[in-house]
């Protein structure tokens, strides 16, 4: 699924391409940010779908820098940076990085179990909702009364992550079959 | 394909919302009337209604504690003047079907329910809106009153008109006026048709129709430790009341003296820790509850009263913590504690 | 570079989520019957609504002057009010949906509430 990149190695083009897709992260991330939630917590995560794109497209490695570079300068731009709710997505997205991480490893190209966007898109929500409960139950709310929201939380994020991993494959889907530009 | 996705997403959203309906609850208020907390739980009304009905409830109970109230000034107050005067007088409406209950009840009872001994509840401290702190009166004073028998009977009922032969009598219905009150709450939301409710007040209650679709669940309270003693079920039409030596009393040199005195001795009873009567009739059961207590926990005295009261079940506490129990309560009756208490089963009622 | 949308990677992933989902609901819900919330009323009007789950001490204002209720460790108590007889602190903790404690002299009670309350009333 990737060409071995060496971490110190950048060629001009991945800059550019980790530098634009943040920034369309960023951008959606935002905009999703002014929507009011349905419930705490819980957010349609579509900027999570350029995360998958990056990663079925051009490795772990990028994908990582840009699930990473959209929490620091996203919180920056709207405002929160170091924050609690910084901390939360952080951690979410510090998780759903390490899981798909984990994931990518298994999916080597022509492996028979290679996880697919959907089952991306499901793990990586799940990790990134599991990071966020945990540290907010660790460090900010640490009563037995959360605990009960968490399996709620849980059985959204799949929901999610499922639809976010479809949306990644839809997408994947139409940029395979017309010559590509990115 | 997108429109694909954004349909089974919204088929989600919608599975998971429609799984947070509520179920359908009861309406819950709370009353600070009537010298207690009254809780009224009506189910199958609106909110509108119920608050309606509870409204009219907490203007019944008003009305019943300024009329009865045993010690503060109102017309018991001056039936009980009046009755000390030996005269003969119209009994005011609002007392005499106390009067002729209370009557019925006391002979029922064999005289261990009585509400004529006022005076012995004052001599104890217990006519008074402060708690008493002690000590014991004196046992000549107690005498003084004792030797005279006051007792329903004294008090000759013709038509509407009073009259009292013994001036020891002074009537004090704190036995049983909460039933009575609840009983009449319980009439008046039937009047208002509403059937399915529980009036608590102060612990003392009377349950008619259901939850919904389950029975109503009421928890007997441990007389001596926090938490539940027992869960049972109550449909239909029933009340449960019961007295207890740990609702007002007062600690002197060691020994507890609690407010339910023993017309025959003059002195608190003090077999039992409390006693849980079960009959349709609330003042029935309020009465039975504390002539019960008085009588103590040898079977061969409680029994006969309670079969001569008519309740349909007893359970008692007593100072061991072993329950003395009427078998037609075994079905019903679950013990919530840890260890499971000592129970004693009686003949049937 | 098309490849199946479901893969055997992702149905094996799909079922590891059920299930942990499933473990997490079976794991973590069963105190239904342990009241979370719990209301203080003064004179009969809802005054604050408690969550037992969120450590507190709240001093509730009433006639005589505050009561002082503490919340623990999912279980609210009265620990001291202005009323002679001090039945109120006496009850002690109250932790099931449907338990009360009340301050008759100052007009205070405190009551837990539970969705599915265990009892719908109390006797005593």
């Amino acid at each position: 699924m990737t060409t071995p990149i060496q971490p110190t190695v950048h060629t001009q083009r991945d800059d550019h391409l980790i530098a634009g897709f943040t920034a369309l992260a960023i951008t959606i991330h935002i905009a999703e940010s002014a929507l009011p939630s349905l419930l705490p917590g819980i957010k349609p995560g579509l900027a999570n779908v350029v995360t998958l794109l990056v990663l079925c497209r051009y490795g772990w490695v990028m994908a990582a820098w840009v699930a990473l570079l959209r929490v620091l300068v996203g919180s920056i731009l709207i405002g929160t940076f170091l924050s609690p709710t910084f901390f939360l997505s952080a951690a979410g997205a510090l998780a759903s990085v390490l899981v798909l991480g984990l994931l990518a490893a298994v999916s080597r190209a022509g492996s028979p179990w290679a996880v697919g966007p959907l089952g991306l898109g499901l793990a990586a929500a799940l990790a990134h909702m599991s990071g966020q409960f945990w540290l907010a139950y660790v460090l900010f709310v640490p009563h037995s009364g959360l605990l009960t929201l968490y399996p709620v939380l849980m059985s959204l994020a799949a929901v999610l992550g499922l639809a976010s991993g479809l949306l990644t494959h839809t997408v994947l889907a139409r940029l395979n079959s017309s010559p590509s530009k990115a | 394909m997108i429109v694909a996705v954004l349909r089974i997403l919204l088929l989600f959203s919608l599975v998971f919302l429609s799984a947070c309906e509520r179920k359908p609850a009861a309406y819950h208020e709370q009353l600070l009337v009537f010298g207690t907390v009254v809780e009224v739980s009506l189910f199958g009304v609106s909110e509108q209604q119920g608050r309606q009905a509870v409204a009219r409830l907490n203007e019944d109970f008003e009305y019943m504690h300024r009329t009865w109230h045993a010690w503060h000034p109102g017309p018991l107050g001056r039936v009980n003047q009046l009755l000390a005067s030996g005269e003969s007088f119209s009994a005011p409406p609002s007392i005499l079907p106390l009067i002729q209950r209370g009557a019925e009840l006391s002979r029922r009872s064999g005289g261990l329910f009585n509400p004529a001994v006022g005076k012995l509840i004052a001599l104890w401290g217990f006519a008074s809106d402060d708690p008493p702190t002690g000590p014991p009166p004196q046992p000549a004073a107690i005498h003084a009153i004792l030797d005279q028998h006051p007792s329903m009977d004294d008090v000759v009922v013709d038509g509407i008109r009073l009259q009292c032969r013994n001036p020891a009598v002074k009537l004090d219905f704190g036995a049983f006026a909460k039933g009575y009150a609840v009983d009449r709450a319980i009439e008046r939301l039937q009047e208002m048709g509403i059937k399915d409710a529980v009036v608590n007040a102060g612990g003392d209650l009377r349950a008619i129709g259901r939850h919904g679709d389950r029975p109503w669940r009421v928890g007997i309270r441990h007389p001596r430790q926090p938490g539940i003693l027992a869960a049972v079920e109550v449909e239909g039409d029933e009340s449960v009341f019961t007295s207890g030596d740990y609702e007002r009393y007062f600690d002197w040199q060691g020994v507890r003296y609690s407010h339910i005195i023993d017309p025959r001795s003059g002195y608190p009873a003090s077999g039992l820790s409390s006693v849980t009567v079960f009959s349709r009739q609330a003042d029935l059961a309020d009465a039975a509850a504390t002539a019960l207590f008085v009588a103590g926990p040898q079977e061969k005295d409680w029994l006969p009263v309670a079969r001569a009261m008519g309740v349909a079940g007893v359970l008692l506490v007593d100072q061991a913590g072993t329950v003395h129990m009427t078998p037609g309560l075994t079905e019903r009756i679950h013990f919530e504690t840890e260890p499971l208490p000592k129970v004693i089963y009686s003949e049937a009622l | 570079m098309t490849r199946p949308l479901f893969s055997r990677g992702d149905g094996l992933l799909l079922l590891a989520a059920l299930t942990l989902v499933i473990t997490l609901y079976a794991a973590l819900w069963h105190n239904e019957g342990h009241g979370a919330e719990a209301v203080v009323l003064v004179n009969g009007q809802r005054w604050a609504r408690l969550n037992l789950f969120h450590d507190q001490e709240l001093e509730v204002p009433g006639p005589l002057g505050h009561s002082h209720i503490r919340v623990h460790d999912g279980r609210v108590r009265f620990v001291d009010s202005p009323c002679p007889n001090k039945l109120c602190v006496h009850t002690g903790w109250l932790s099931q949906g449907g338990e009360v404690a009340v301050c008759l002299p100052n007009r205070v009670s405190v009551k837990i509430l539970a969705q599915d309350p265990r009892f719908d009333t109390i006797n005593f």
